[in-house]
């Protein structure tokens, strides 16, 4: 009983200087505010439309024209400017005028309607990758388009039906289902990793940054005296106002994501309320060790950084971890949003049943626990600790 | 010390303060391991991890669970067909989507090939056959080659059935028949179209703005707090000019960072055998205006650190949004213009636009000639906000 009574002093004290430093609002309030926005904003359209491509038609006929309507006519790309010749088109792609564009040499018209075969190119640039992939997928259907178009006039001439048009132009199609993201979304996809990565990095460097300036001021004997001497009820009351915080964060983001803007979620509201308490423990849990295997204010904040700032590539949602090399699958293992990421897209986003996602649980859970191995430190820091600028 | 006048002298002056201003800030950041670790460690350690991450570059055999209810000549030559593509494989032969459901909920495999039962029944029939594809939306490239593949695995088998119909003579007659159109898909510049090549130039430019925020405003916090602000401005005989603090401080960052930039741009694209078609000369001086307006930027943003650790907490969230808005992860056609706006005051947003296009496509400097003047612009801005704030500073201690 005393000491739940010692917790909350150590927290009482802990929510003044929660107060008295704007640091912490700017960071657990303003910024995730900011990030969040930016993000949604940023990909509001689900995927990026109307991207700028180039013509190179030699040709000029009525048939090209039509292919270049129907091109312009897709969402995602936007057919800004004709050019006469290959290498004036290739030098505004390095202008950054367009992202891609078709050639269409000369006689292509004619050679078609005389069955020579005529060939036509496309040019895409992969420099950014998803304007690549989009812009490929529509440039490809055009160039597909335009040998069906020659097909089914030849056909409809000889009197076939459209049915049997269709079946002749395509006689295996693929039935494509992407799964929980029908119209492949963007914003679904990216942002679900991008936001909790960031809301991820504020916690990681907030646990020493809080740990590590009562020791850079001084102030870690009178904090260690407010808890009775006892390492963990200083470390549980300094951090059970922080919990508080971060977890609100985390569920604020998620009540964003998944109820206002309606990302997909049909592993539902308890499971989402399990994974922001795994990865606030987690968060903290992470930040506690670093900062008690190194006391020192600047460095275990630094390696918090750098551990935050690295984990967005190591979760493997936009380049996978499985086409790494394979030290760095093991690797992965030792960053938290990894595990948010795969209890996310399995149990959140695909609606497995939790046992799937078991051992990310456990791994989340071991992160939280890891402090108890080296807390020891942090203890004999704050009796004795001097800062060194 | 009695003061000369004349404009020569001043100008003497000027530059002995200069250097002197160069020299003790020198001193400091080799004497402070924080701001070493971001100057020198950084740049030098963190290129080479994100090249391991991505040196791979493309997703190969991904894993991919068949369901096939047709057990057919034709959906047995699909299976074939689809495993020997060199982006996909077929790990698992399940007997019911429950079954390929599972597999997936245990990521043994990441997407689904369907077979309906009448799937040969219908091509002989002449009427359209489908096959299912269901793609795990969680990691993108995974879906990418798995729908990339089934399409040509299908639209390939497509022709070969067209062909039997068509009953032709020779193989032109084939080959004109199944493609009236030819055409050709030319990836360019990023060649192999991998992940690394996409993302590295951007990489690697933002590095050198966020490591320049965080150093200089761990040194400028540091000042503040051993001395107040006595050292953020040094007060002694030698000051009596924002301009020469400024350049002085300046000179001091410029000359580590031309170091880290000629290692972040000619060397590490190298060793991982990334693209690189640069032109020296052009990097050179596109290089210059973007390491000035990088350290003038980070200049004005330590003004606002009390604490040095406080600009940890500030910077380095930016930096995945700050990439975003450089156009390299979300084409620059899709950025709100709202966003575009903000973008235009970082140095990174067309620093990063301009590199990638020099690195990775070839452009000579004329190419990138709006970021290169927005880049001399946002020097110009930032130098002279930067000796304001200085000016603010110095004649707040003369209070």
């Amino acid at each position: 009983m005393q000491s739940i009574e010692k917790i909350f002093d150590v927290a009482r004290r802990e929510c003044a200087i929660i107060k008295d430093n704007p640091m912490y609002w700017v960071c657990l309030v303003i910024f995730p505010i900011i990030v969040t926005v930016f993000f949604t904003s940023m990909m509001a359209s689900g995927q990026p439309t109307d991207m700028p491509v180039g013509v190179v038609d030699l040709d000029n006929t009525s048939t090209t024209r039509s292919m270049i309507r129907k091109l312009d006519a897709f969402q995602t790309t936007k057919v800004v400017n004709k050019y006469s010749s290959v290498s004036e088109a290739r030098t505004a792609i390095q202008q950054n005028k367009i992202y891609a564009f078709l050639y269409i040499p000369e006689g292509t018209t004619a050679d078609l309607l005389s069955f020579r075969q005529p060939k036509i190119s496309f040019y895409y640039s992969s420099t950014s990758l998803t304007a690549g992939a989009l812009l490929y997928k529509d440039l490809k259907t055009i160039s597909t388009l335009g040998s069906a178009g020659v097909g089914s006039s030849l056909l409809s001439a000889k009197g076939a039906t459209s049915d049997q048009i269709k079946t002749f132009l395509q006689p295996i199609s693929v039935d494509l289902h992407t799964i929980n993201n029908p119209a492949v979304n963007y914003s679904v996809y990216l942002n679900t990793m991008l936001i909790p990565g960031c809301l991820m990095l504020f916690m990681f460097i907030l646990t020493p940054y809080s740990i590590g300036t009562e020791l850079k001021f001084g102030t870690s004997k009178r904090w260690l005296a407010t808890a009775g001497g006892n390492i963990f009820i200083a470390v549980a009351g300094k951090l059970l106002p922080q919990f508080l915080m971060f977890l609100a964060v985390v569920y604020g983001y998620m009540f964003f994501v998944f109820g206002v803007l309606d990302f997909p979620h049909p592993g539902g509201i308890g499971v989402m309320l399990l994974l922001g308490l795994l990865t606030v423990l987690a968060s903290q849990g992470f930040g506690l060790f670093v900062s008690c295997l190194i006391p020192s204010l600047r460095m275990s904040m630094s390696v918090c950084c750098l551990w935050a700032v690295l984990s967005f590539s190591l979760v493997g949602t936009a380049f996978p971890v499985s086409a790494m090399d394979s030290e760095l699958i093991s690797l992965s293992q030792i960053f938290p949003l990894r595990h948010y990421y795969m209890i996310y897209q399995l149990n959140i986003f695909n609606g497995y049943p939790l046992y799937y996602s078991v051992s990310h649980i456990i791994a989340l859970l071991v992160f939280a626990a890891l402090p108890l191995l080296v807390i020891g430190r942090l203890k004999k820091a704050m009796v004795k600790y001097d800062y060194l600028p | 010390m009695e003061r000369k006048t004349g404009l020569l002298n001043q100008i003497k002056e000027g530059i002995h303060d200069l250097c002197y201003i160069w020299a003790e800030e020198m001193k400091h950041i080799w004497k402070d391991e924080g701001v070493l670790t971001f100057f020198i460690l950084v740049p030098l350690l963190y290129p080479l991890a994100y090249s391991w991450i991505y040196t791979n570059e493309v997703v190969r055999e991904v894993p991919v669970a068949v369901v096939d209810m047709s057990h057919s000549h034709l959906s047995r030559k699909f299976i074939r067909q689809f495993d020997a593509s060199p982006d996909t494989k077929i790990a698992y032969h399940c007997k019911d989507m429950n079954e390929a459901k599972d597999l997936i909920g245990q990521q043994k495999a990441y997407g689904v090939l369907y077979f309906p039962s009448d799937f040969q029944t219908n091509v002989l029939r002449l009427e359209q056959s489908h096959v299912g594809v269901y793609c795990d939306m969680s990691f993108m490239l995974y879906y990418k080659s798995i729908f990339q593949t089934a399409t040509s695995v299908a639209s390939e088998l497509g022709s070969e059935i067209q062909i039997e119909r068509s009953g032709n003579w020779t193989e032109r007659e084939n080959e004109i028949s199944t493609k009236p159109l030819d055409f050709d898909a030319v990836q360019i510049f990023n060649t192999t179209g991998g992940y690394g090549n996409f993302i590295i130039p951007g990489v690697l430019m933002l590095i050198i703005q966020q490591t320049l925020l965080l150093g200089i405003g761990l040194s400028a916090g540091r000042s503040q707090e051993t001395k107040g602000y006595r050292n953020l401005v040094p007060i002694s005989e030698h000051n009596n000019g924002m301009f020469r603090i400024v350049l002085g401080k300046s000179l001091c960052y410029f000359m580590i960072y031309a170091v880290i930039a000629a290692y972040l741009t000619l060397i590490v694209p190298r060793i991982f055998d990334f693209v690189s078609i640069l032109y020296p000369g052009d990097l050179f001086w596109f290089m210059l205006p973007y390491l000035l307006a990088c350290i003038f930027f980070a200049m004005i943003v330590s003004f606002a650190v009390r604490y040095r650790e406080n600009i940890m907490l500030m910077v380095v969230f930016t930096s995945v949004p700050f990439l975003f808005l450089s156009g390299v992860s979300w084409p620059q056609s899709g950025i709100p213009e709202f966003w575009q706006w903000i973008s235009s005051l970082i140095p990174s947003t067309f620093g990063v636009r301009g590199f990638v296009r020099m690195n990775t496509m070839g452009a000579r400097l004329g190419d990138v000639l709006p970021e290169y003047q927005a880049l001399w612009i946002q020097t110009l801005v930032y130098f002279f906000i930067t000796c304001l704030l200085y000016r603010k500073k110095i004649k707040g201690i003369d209070r």
